[in-house]
């Protein structure tokens, strides 16, 4: 263990080349954060044909520095045009631009950034405590757990996820169903492949995510014209003095939020922006003058901040532990360490011992290194968001076309990129989760396959699926979630029907 | 910001970027194929990033690049389970510019039906190394060796599972293969399909299967944790570097199988530059590095020239050709849960969900036309220029058809010139900005990263 601690400390700290992506990188975060509609999910989605490259240790220390950059630097318009960087700012836009109008606009901005830098910490502690152990329960699992293992993850990730349960129901069935296209693991028979041997392996995921949360996002922002030049708020005096004697205050809080954030992150399906908007109502429920909250509190802000930052590292649980994503970003993460033959899943904690202890030790890293940075994009103020958008949507497409030609060479990757864009944009439109299809992209191959293992083990008897006391368990688990939701759902009708009669 | 450049200014920068443009594209170079090789090579690997294969492709072109003095790329075609990646590299221009690592799936896919490609249409050139199937079990003293688990398997038929690779892979062959040669049937064992030895070592050991079939560097650490027991390989002679594990021949079972890589050009490449790239990795495969290589990730180094490479891939083709169309085999394949039954569970759940959901929008919008005009707290932004949209659209298919054959530089230029105007930027800063833009992504992913961009006519 001490040795291994040793190894990461020396792979990843005096590494220049991961000193260099980590730098590089943060900067691109907080670039991409900055600007209003491109998400730190989009970024990352950008960032895969460039991992291509790269060993597995600095292509992951990318995206975990890029993500936390860019989750930060999404409070910057939040703060001083009311335009969420990224969704995960939203929950608290209305206090933080009436703490600008106030003046505040620089303060507003430290507090953000020491509650994200103290709050990634905390996250990246979580994850060192129960990685390793949920890896050793892991151990136990044969293909019937995991099974049933991977139909709770999907099912929290319709429950939790997206406004409503219909919508993220449709959106994962679409993933699950796009899943099948191609040679499944268990057959020899390619599907659904419109005789494209493009299609033979299944849809060519990293082309398929860059449409999504790349190509979408671009079409939407294009569509979506505004003449309207947002009035942008200086950022003057202390940043980081008022928000540190602030933090040593609410040590009680933070720890607080930081937990709800990394629990959040662990859910599949739930990320950064749910952790802000839960964090941000517990801290109300809490707090001694909730009237503030929604008008300026600086209490909710740094509760949500720390939240959404926590729920980064937490993410990274399930997709280690599991290969099941925390979130849409860890979808993504899951994809790059298929193509790095790095496969999630228990055995990882034993096989990569280093590799995952270089993780915890990036993941502290690039919070360490958001906060110089960090301060020269609040210095910086709102140059970025002066960027003429319709220069820099032609320029994003383009990276959008590099990106997905990269993988292998392929014109018709491009194509499928562009198809991808295309339902994303759709989706968008009719609010069906994209990241709950993701979500059925990933864990659709695993799902059938397991299920059709299960099956043949026991001779084709449906009662391999519970022969086993976990798998048991686990189905139970399973029902259980699924009757609590029909439960609510029954008692919400019932409710509304007596309002309206009333 | 960019609208503060004045006439001069940006006259100036024109300049310099033409100048620039000039420049590069004479580093890209574009003299005349007198000698062999002149440009990149692309060397296509069937399989993807960081396995055995692509390790070995990347050694590979390390090597070749310093032998030849042209940069080789090397391309991860995945899909098909090496449909894909083989069929690029047999239909690639057969100018000697793309060559692809042949795996045994070449022996394999056709006679599966999967493809109509062979080994006839590659060239051949050389052979690198085979991996010899090997049968292991959890060491608990149930089974001490191969007659043991014989008569395992003949006496309780279909009881013993067994895994190490997918359904109808090599390994999965491998073990039926075995079992008919002893005059069982060849699904006498259930072949549970988990893909890559991996999983299937954990699966061995959690209990969920019996034997495990896979090469021996694949199995090597549980081997040597005592957790799991080698009952014997699968090759004429011992392998080396695994000694202590008995041949299948010496246990008096007259049967061996071994996975294979080499490498090939497109059938029809003129036999000077055939001759140009052996030699060139002759040089490679001879060097210590290569070797070294080769013995450090545990792959079994066999090389043999283009003649004897083309005479082993005959016998494969037979070997395997005799397996798979055995009558034994063809029942084997039949499997019993079909491909497209999790398919239409998942179809009919969609149905439902639609139905649903249409009736949400429905009833959604029915809601928005009663109360829009009381509400309005939406921006009014959102979706307010659709053919925008169109346009960003309309661009990304423009250069998937273009850039095939003008090159990644002009596409990507006119691309951007194009899109930008269509969204209103000024026509001098859409020019300058598409300019820039696109050298700077030409050298950045080009040349410094080596990320694939589209060649047209001029490679570049």
């Amino acid at each position: 263990m001490g040795e291994t601690i040793l190894v990461a400390a020396e792979q990843t700290l005096f590494d220049p080349m991961i000193w260099m992506i980590v730098v590089a990188t943060a900067f691109y975060g907080v670039f991409l954060g900055a600007m209003p509609g491109l998400t730190a999910t989009m970024g990352v989605a950008l960032f895969v044909p460039l991992t291509f490259w790269l060993d597995p240790l600095p292509a992951l220390a990318g995206i975990v520095t890029m993500v936390a950059c860019a989750i930060f630097a999404g409070d910057i318009p939040t703060t001083l045009v009311r335009m969420p960087g990224t969704p995960a700012s939203a929950a608290y836009a209305n206090d933080a631009y009436a703490l600008s109008r106030r003046g505040e606009a620089g303060r507003t901005l430290g507090v953000m950034l020491w509650s994200s830098v103290m709050g990634g910490m905390f996250g990246a502690v979580v994850l060192m405590l129960v990685g390793n152990r949920l890896a050793e329960l892991a151990g136990w699992f044969s293909v019937a757990e995991y099974f049933w293992l991977y139909l709770i993850g999907l099912s929290c990730a319709v429950i939790v996820g997206g406004s409503s349960l219909s919508r993220s129901l449709l959106g994962l069935l679409i993933g699950l169903l796009l899943s099948t296209v191609g040679l499944s693991a268990v057959h020899s028979q390619a599907r659904f492949t419109l005789g494209y041997p493009e299609l033979f392996q299944g849809i060519s995921f990293i082309p398929a995510m860059i449409g999504l949360f790349g190509l979408s996002e671009v079409l939407r922002a294009a569509a979506s014209q505004s003449s309207v030049r947002p009035k942008i708020f200086a950022t003057g005096g202390a940043i980081l003095g008022p928000a540190v004697r602030l933090f040593a205050k609410r040590l009680g809080p933070w720890m607080r939020s930081s937990l709800l954030g990394a629990a959040v992150g662990i859910l599949p399906g739930a990320g950064a922006d749910i952790a802000s908007w839960v964090a941000g109502a517990v801290s109300k429920r809490r707090s001694r003058n909730p009237e503030k909250y929604g008008h300026g509190s600086t209490e909710c802000i740094a509760d949500a901040c720390a939240a959404n930052s926590a729920s980064l590292a937490g993410a990274w649980i399930p997709a280690l532990v599991f290969g099941i994503p925390g979130d849409s970003i860890t979808a993504i993460v899951i994809g790059v360490l298929y193509m790095k033959n790095l496969k999630p899943g228990p055995e990882i904690f034993e096989t990569q011992g280093s590799l995952v202890m270089s993780l915890y030790l990036v993941f502290i890293l690039a919070n360490l290194v958001l906060i110089p940075v960090g301060l020269i994009a609040i210095r910086a103020g709102g140059w970025v968001m002066r960027i003429p958008r319709n220069v820099l949507l032609p320029l994003i497409t383009l990276m959008c076309i590099v990106g997905a030609y990269a993988v292998s060479g392929s014109p018709f990757d491009i194509a499928l990129m562009g198809l991808f864009g295309l339902v994303g944009l759709v989706c968008e439109r009719w609010k069906v989760s994209i990241g709950a299809m993701v979500l059925g992209m990933i864990l659709g191959g695993p799902l059938e396959e397991r299920f059709v293992q299960t099956l043949s083990g026991s001779s084709g008897s449906p009662w391999g699926f519970v022969e086993r006391p976990v798998a048991a368990g686990l189905a139970l688990l399973c029902l259980a979630i699924w009757i609590g939701v029909g439960w609510s759902g029954y008692r919400d009708r019932q409710r509304g029907e007596k309002s309206i009669s009333r | 910001m960019l609208r503060m450049f004045s006439n001069v200014q940006a006259g100036m920068l024109l300049a310099v970027l033409c100048a620039s443009s000039v420049f590069c594209i004479g580093i890209v170079g574009c003299g005349g194929e007198s000698s062999f090789p002149q440009r990149p090579i692309s060397l296509i690997c069937p399989w993807s990033a960081g396995g055995g294969t692509d390790r070995v492709a990347r050694q590979l072109a390390v090597g070749m690049e310093s032998e030849l003095g042209v940069p080789v790329n090397v391309i991860n075609a995945t899909g098909g389970g090496g449909v894909t990646g083989h069929t690029r590299g047999a239909q690639a221009r057969a100018d000697g510019y793309t060559l692809t690592v042949i795996t045994v799936e070449l022996s394999m896919l056709h006679w599966r039906d999967l493809t109509s490609l062979t080994y006839r249409d590659f060239a051949p050139l050389k052979l690198l190394n085979r991996d010899a199937a090997a049968l292991f079990v959890r060491d608990d003293g149930r089974f001490r060796t191969l007659d043991d688990l014989e008569s395992a398997i003949a006496d309780s038929p279909t009881a013993i599972k067994a895994s190490g690779t997918a359904f109808g892979g090599v390994w999965h062959l491998a073990l039926a293969g075995w079992l008919d040669s002893r005059g069982l049937p060849a699904d006498a064992a259930t072949w549970i399909s988990i893909n890559g030895a991996g999983p299937s070592i954990q699966e061995l050991l959690a209990g969920g299967i019996d034997v495990l079939c896979c090469s021996l560097p694949e199995a090597e650490a549980v081997v040597a944790g005592g957790q799991v027991r080698c009952l014997g390989v699968m090759s004429e002679e011992r392998i080396a570097g695994f000694e202590s594990v008995p041949t299948f021949r010496e246990q008096q079972h007259a049967w061996s199988l071994a996975g294979w890589r080499g490498l090939a050009a497109p059938r029809d490449t003129p036999v000077d530059r055939l001759e140009v790239l052996t030699e060139a990795i002759d040089r490679v495969t001879a060097t210590a590095a290569f070797r070294d290589f080769m013995a450090s990730s545990g792959f079994d180094l066999s090389l043999e020239g283009p003649e004897e490479f083309r005479e082993t891939l005959g016998r494969q083709d037979e070997l395997f050709g005799a397996i798979l169309t055995r009558d034994a085999f063809r029942a084997v394949s039949g499997e019993h849960f079909g491909p497209l039954m999790f398919p239409a569970v998942l179809g009919l759940a969609l149905l439902v969900v639609f139905a649903v959901v249409i009736r949400e929008i429905r009833r959604e919008s029915a809601v928005d036309a009663t109360s829009e005009p009381v509400a309005g707290t939406g921006t009014g932004t959102e979706f307010n220029a659709p053919w925008r949209a169109a346009a960003v659209a309309a661009s990304v298919a423009g250069y998937g058809l273009l850039s095939e054959s003008l090159g990644f530089l002009i596409t990507a230029c006119l691309m951007l010139i194009v899109l930008m105007l269509a969204l209103g930027v000024t026509r001098r800063v859409a020019l300058a900005t598409a300019v820039v833009a696109s050298l700077m992504t030409y050298q950045l992913f080009g040349v410094l990263l080596r990320v694939p961009l589209p060649r047209g006519f001029w490679e570049w």
